[in-house]
């Protein structure tokens, strides 16, 4: 959540070609575009502080206080992620995070708590979210939109629920039909429906992958998740053979191997998911465009490897108090990837129209103004 | 009156373009700013104006009533200008500049993460399941047992004259404890899991037909139970179940922020802490079953038996022991054949009746000397197998599970079949060795069996 809120497409995990520079629809003659950079200026140690104390307080208070340790953390982030030398700011204040978060919890709650005791109604429970999830990733969207602004200019999610529930409900149906071959369309088509629905300046966000673009890497991941299961089984069906055959006990070599076969399995699937990532970030942003600007995303796999390989084993072996190091690392390596390709100027935009909501509407507004984390 | 000190630099939007505008900050009368430069020139009331809390090195934001925001570098002057104006945030502002403050939210934080898993996720799951109506925890049991039906857990084949004659012990045992209206016992046959027995939530007894098969003699399976017994009578599935859910609860609150770096995180711990837990139970329920026991009159050294007869088929990973949901067999053992012999001490009486439980400490355990002596002893010999080689006897020590071939030389050991001292009495020879018919009496394991009826009259 800590990604700056440009096209806010969420967690964004693209591999694609980099569209090329002159790719940019520029009139002729017009000056070529100036890539703007992304930077993430936080500091690990500082952060830390900031975390440490607001998880401290989060405690103190049983939760109560996490709503405004999620402002500041949220503030941090924005704050100190700057384009053409100016901050983004987080401007959502903590109550209705707070009620967001009630709700949250109540429903995960419930829902672990009832796996425990009736399937039925854990499924119940989990059919009740997937019809709501569509609503809730609206709200959401909206939500984080309108509360991140720059330049002084807030974004805007121009909810649209008919939308949402085609593509993150009704898809699915034709999604099981072809046992998932259909998956990477589906994605395509939930990234398109994020990215097209943002606007900032007055400038829709517009989004030019088509799906065929999702395909190359999700075939690349499965293929190589398929290859990597096989050849692991293939060898550990051999190490099983050899150690039967040597003659020692089958009881006792069975966990280890069953160990072994699990560690392999989760590394390769780590690795590929990473990989995955990057493409698919890459791809969004790079097909990602607002007004004459488009963005640039240029992550690669291997450097967030081995970001994630060791926040992992950071945050494990620290008991978690390494957190805010990881998340500073991961902001400024993303940050770091971003480009804005500027054709024209930046001071152009201007504020959203009918913006300037009364204060009344505003706050019954905010009512609803959920912030559920998806 | 102008404080000359106060010249600030910031940007000025307007908040209807994306132009920015530098400007720079002056207090021209005391509660109240002027904004002037790049074609600004506004005076505002500070009490009309919003600026946003301090946050670490973090740019600040001036907010005017219009929409228009100023950006501005942090500066120990604002905070003169708009004193205290969100006392909240001006707090915590300075804690995380405090660094006692910040290391004593570190110790909180490690200490309630400590203590919330000692003592506040077993206290509220305990206090949740002395709330929550019987009729859900048999409920509960029920969708278990379904699971399992489905799942590992096929009809028993065990003969339906011994399976009332378990029933029957089984309501002896369970006779007398609270909850015992609702103990039932029920017998399934497990392949794929072996020799078993569980509780479910709500009184349900599984136990396997390898499990009744397994053991020779029925105080074993008594003691078994008995185990079982103590895991319902302090409800420990429920409590496990619910201890479980929180901790998954927590851990992915804890590392949900962090969800990008992958599942692991979560994971890792869950199990960690939540076999933790596992193992304070299955502690408890073992402590349960010596006290049940021995209030029966039977010695707690049956558990030790029955798990040492257990051990054997079923070895346990001793490399693994923190993430096992069991302690580990070895040192149950220990525990309960302690508690034999504090309950000969307290009942002379019964001495003699004990099972042979073999006490092994690591050293034994990890070499495999006795083992390979054991199949040498019989090399030796020339014996096709255990009961023909009367040497055999030597190798009773090893019972390393590690060791495929100790399991064969087991029952040629066999102190609790009446019918083998008998049968050498008889024979009138002061050990196995001189007793040519001893070998007759291997087969009976079973305590019950009138093996002395079958053996003798070969032996006379």
């Amino acid at each position: 959540m800590h990604d700056p809120p440009i096209a806010s497409p969420g967690e964004l995990p693209a591999l694609p070609p980099l569209p090329a520079e002159p790719l940019i629809a520029a009139a002729p003659g017009a000056p070529p575009p100036v890539p703007h950079p992304f930077r993430f200026d936080g500091q690990a140690g500082e952060y830390f502080r900031i975390w440490i104390v607001n998880l401290a307080l989060s405690i103190v208070t049983l939760g109560l206080y996490s709503a405004w340790a999620k402002v500041r953390t949220q503030r941090y982030f924005y704050g100190n992620t700057r384009l053409d030398d100016v901050p983004f700011e987080y401007l959502a204040r903590p109550l209705p995070i707070l009620v967001g978060r009630l709700i949250a919890v109540a429903l995960f709650g419930a829902y672990v708590i009832a796996g425990q005791f009736s399937l039925a109604l854990q499924l119940g429970l989990a059919l009740l979210v997937a019809l709501l999830t569509p609503w809730l990733l609206v709200r959401g969207a909206a939500f984080r939109a309108r509360y991140s602004s720059w330049r002084g200019l807030r974004f805007r999610f121009v909810s649209d629920y008919a939308e949402a529930y085609i593509r993150y409900l009704l898809l699915y149906i034709p999604l099981l039909l072809t046992l998932g071959l259909l998956y990477p369309y589906v994605k395509a088509k939930q990234k398109a429906f994020l990215v097209e629905h943002h606007r900032f300046g007055g400038h829709w966000f517009a989004f030019d992958a088509r799906p065929g673009h999702f395909y190359p890497p999700y075939l690349i991941a499965w293929a190589v998740m398929t290859a990597w299961i096989f050849a692991a089984s293939l060898l550990l069906g051999a190490v099983a053979v050899a150690l039967h055959a040597s003659g020692t006990s089958a009881k006792e070599p069975a966990m280890g191997l069953i160990f072994g076969w699990m560690a392999v399995f989760y590394g390769g699937y780590f690795v590929i998911w990473v990989f995955l990532a990057a493409a698919l970030g890459n791809l969004v942003y790079n097909h990602t465009t607002i007004g004459p600007h488009r963005f640039q995303s240029r992550l690669q796999g291997r450097r967030l490897l081995w970001l994630y390989a060791g926040n992992t084993v950071a945050v494990l072996a620290s008991a978690g108090l390494l957190i805010p190091w990881a998340k500073v690392r991961l902001a400024r390596y993303r940050a770091e990837c971003l480009n804005l390709l500027v054709a024209g100027n930046l001071a152009a935009f201007v504020a959203e129209r009918g913006e300037d909501v009364g204060a009344t509407a505003a706050e019954v507004d905010s009512l609803f103004d959920i912030d559920i984390g998806l | 009156m102008t404080r000359p000190d106060l010249a600030l630099r910031g940007d000025y939007f307007d908040g209807r373009t994306g132009l920015r505008h530098a400007v720079e900050l002056t207090e021209p009368a005391p509660g109240s700013l002027a904004v002037q430069g790049d074609g600004i020139d506004r005076r505002e009331a500070l009490a009309e104006l919003y600026i946003t809390p301090r946050l670490a090195r973090t740019s600040r934001t001036i907010a005017f009533p219009d929409g228009a925001r100023l950006q501005l570098a942090d500066d120990p002057r604002l905070d003169r200008l708009f004193p205290q104006r969100n006392r909240l945030e001006t707090l915590v502002d300075r804690l995380e500049r405090h660094y006692q403050a910040v290391a004593a939210a570190i110790v909180i934080c490690l200490a309630s993460l400590v203590a919330g898993y000692l003592w506040g996720i077993p206290w509220l799951a305990d206090r949740i399941a002395t709330h929550l109506p019987a009729r859900i925890e048999t409920a509960l049991g029920e969708q278990v047992l379904a699971l399992l039906d489905r799942a590992d857990l096929e009809a028993s084949t065990m003969a339906a004259e011994r399976q009332a004659q378990l029933t029957e012990r089984f309501a002896g045992l369970a006779a007398g404890l609270p909850g015992s209206a609702n103990y039932r016992l029920l017998f399934r046959s497990a392949p794929t899991i072996g020799p078993n027995a569980l509780a479910l939530p709500g009184g349900t007894v599984i136990v396997t037909d390898e499990l009744v098969e397994l053991f020779g003699d029925d105080r074993q399976l008594d003691a078994v139970i008995a185990h079982e017994l103590g895991h319902q009578e302090q409800r420990h599935a429920l409590r496990q179940a619910l201890r479980s859910s929180f901790v998954a609860i927590a851990a992915a609150f804890f590392a949900g922020d962090v969800s990008s770096a992958s599942a692991v995180v979560v994971a890792v711990p869950t199990v960690l802490l939540q076999s933790r837990y596992s193992r304070q139970f299955e502690d408890e329920a073992d402590r349960f079953a010596h006290a049940h026991l021995a209030a029966l009159g039977v010695s707690p050294s049956w558990f030790a038996a029955a798990l040492q007869t257990l051990g054997e088929e079923v070895p346990d990973d001793a490399g693994l022991a923190w993430m096992s949901s069991h302690p580990s067999t070895q040192a149950r053992i220990a525990a309960a054949d302690e508690a034999g012999v504090a309950f000969v001490a307290a009942h002379p009486e019964r001495a003699g009746d004990e099972p042979a439980v073999v006490l092994l400490d690591d050293a034994d355990v990890a070499t495999d000397e006795a083992c390979q002596m054991c199949a040498a002893c019989r090399e030796e010999a020339g014996c096709a197998d255990d009961a023909d080689c009367p040497d055999c006897d030597d190798c009773v020590p090893c019972a390393d599970a590690d060791c495929a071939d100790c399991a064969d030389c087991a029952p040629c050991a066999d102190a609790d079949c009446a019918g083998c001292a008998a049968c050498r009495e008889e024979a009138g020879c002061a050990d196995d060795e001189d007793c040519a018919d001893c070998d007759d009496c291997t087969p009976c394991d079973d305590a019950e069996n009138a093996c002395g009826d079958a053996t003798l009259p070969a032996g006379t």
